[in-house]
């Protein structure tokens, strides 16, 4: 009797339609899967503009990240041609969130210095449209070495730092990424 | 019934053209529209979920019981979506990272589910591939057009190509997608009842000169 009721119909035709829904997502989920090696060969090329050959120093798929107190932490390393490449997530953004950035540092005199920096992901951030590009290429500096030794981090908060980097009405989101640069230069200064 | 195909894609396009028409999916169009890339890839994606959903909504819309038609619709609706986002991450990860958040909340966008209720389901499989196809042709001229203008005023760029120093901030802002969209609508408006008017005085002429043979004969 159940069976010939609405109630029935309607339950196994959300059921099949669910089964249906389901195994054509997972079909296609296993064949459009983006590894985290292709994520990471994307943002290579992203960086260098063509993709390239890379070594891997750290990453976190296998090992803990470093971990810097208050100020972030470096998920990966990698080494492309001679220069370094980190993934940095910088602590402290709006709502206590955080910033992932991609970080390029070349080899400069005895040390190294910050190329160029690009944002990778982000969480709980919502004023990100305000962190133009102009702010990244603010973080390009000579000497990380330097830098370090004389502890001019950056910060988007203290208007009497030497590396002040603010962003008008996305103080947090700026500290966070301020942050997951300084964990770089904390790295190359010699903290691991 | 035989179906006026025309008709369809006329209404798509202008008559109930979802974003200046029926101001459907405002959230994305507010949202999305400070570049024209942004237009181009939302549009493209609400079509290919639009064509897709109003294609299986109408082939099942026997089965579906009607007490549970809302759920099996977003059921269908966002399998369509998530395929969306698989496929976008993979193939265009640029589009994909730019349309962020708003790609998954095409599953609530009141377009789709408006042609799937009052569209698809009761209507044939190529009447309601044809309505998704010119109401997502319509959607994503009105995003690329809005974006275009806002990305040429808000940061003098087209395309992500500069074209010139001079930009207007307040484009990029949220009060200047209202503004930008309102402008939109009014421009639309006008044009339509422009066009409206005079095809109606274009047929009463018409009527006229038809009266006139009669009585003249």
């Amino acid at each position: 009797m159940f069976f010939k009721t609405i109630w029935f119909k309607c339950i196994a035709c959300l059921l099949i339609l669910m089964l249906f829904s389901g195994s054509s997502i997972t079909i296609l989920a296993d064949l459009l899967f983006v590894s985290p090696e292709m994520r990471t060969a994307r943002a290579i090329k992203k960086i260098y503009g063509e993709e390239k050959e890379y070594t891997v120093i750290l990453d976190t798929e296998s090992e803990n990240a470093i971990e810097y107190d208050g100020v972030g932490k470096i998920n990966k390393i990698y080494d492309v041609s001679g220069d370094m490449l980190f993934q940095s997530t910088g602590y402290h953004g709006y709502k206590d969130g955080t910033i992932t950035l991609w970080i390029k540092a070349v080899k400069y005199g005895n040390g190294y210095a910050v190329d160029k920096v690009l944002l990778e992901t982000y969480e709980k951030q919502t004023l990100m449209g305000k962190l133009s590009g102009d702010f990244y290429d603010r973080f390009k500096i000579a000497d990380i070495t330097e830098t370090y030794a004389n502890e001019t981090f950056f910060s988007a908060k203290d208007k009497t730092a030497e590396n002040y980097n603010p962003v008008s009405g996305a103080t947090y989101s700026a500290t966070a990424a301020c942050n997951a640069v300084n964990c770089v230069i904390r790295y190359l200064g010699g903290e691991k | 019934m035989k179906t006026n195909f025309k008709k369809i894609a006329k209404d798509g396009l202008i008559t109930s053209n979802p974003t200046l028409k029926l101001v459907l999916g405002t959230c994305p169009t507010l949202a999305l529209t400070t570049a024209a890339m942004n237009g181009i890839g939302m549009g493209l994606a609400v079509t290919f979920v639009l064509i897709c959903s109003n294609v299986i909504i109408s082939l099942l819309k026997r089965a579906i019981p009607k007490e549970v038609r809302i759920p099996a619709f977003i059921l269908v609706i966002a399998t369509f979506v998530t395929i969306v986002r698989l496929a976008l991450d993979y193939f265009l990860p640029d589009i994909y990272e730019s349309l962020g958040l708003y790609l998954p909340l095409i599953v609530v966008n009141c377009i789709i589910l408006a042609r799937a209720e009052s569209f698809a389901s009761k209507n044939g499989v190529l009447a309601s591939a044809t309505d998704g196809l010119f109401m997502g042709i319509g959607f994503t001229l009105a995003l690329t057009t809005m974006g275009a203008v806002r990305e040429i005023l808000g940061s003098g760029a087209i395309f992500g190509y500069k074209l010139w120093g001079f930009s207007i901030g307040f484009f990029s802002s949220s009060a200047g997608a209202f503004f930008t969209y309102a402008m939109f609508i009014l421009l639309f408006a006008l044009i339509t009842d422009k066009a409206a008017e005079k095809s109606r005085i274009k047929k009463s002429a018409k009527i006229g000169d038809f009266t006139q043979t009669k009585e003249a004969k």
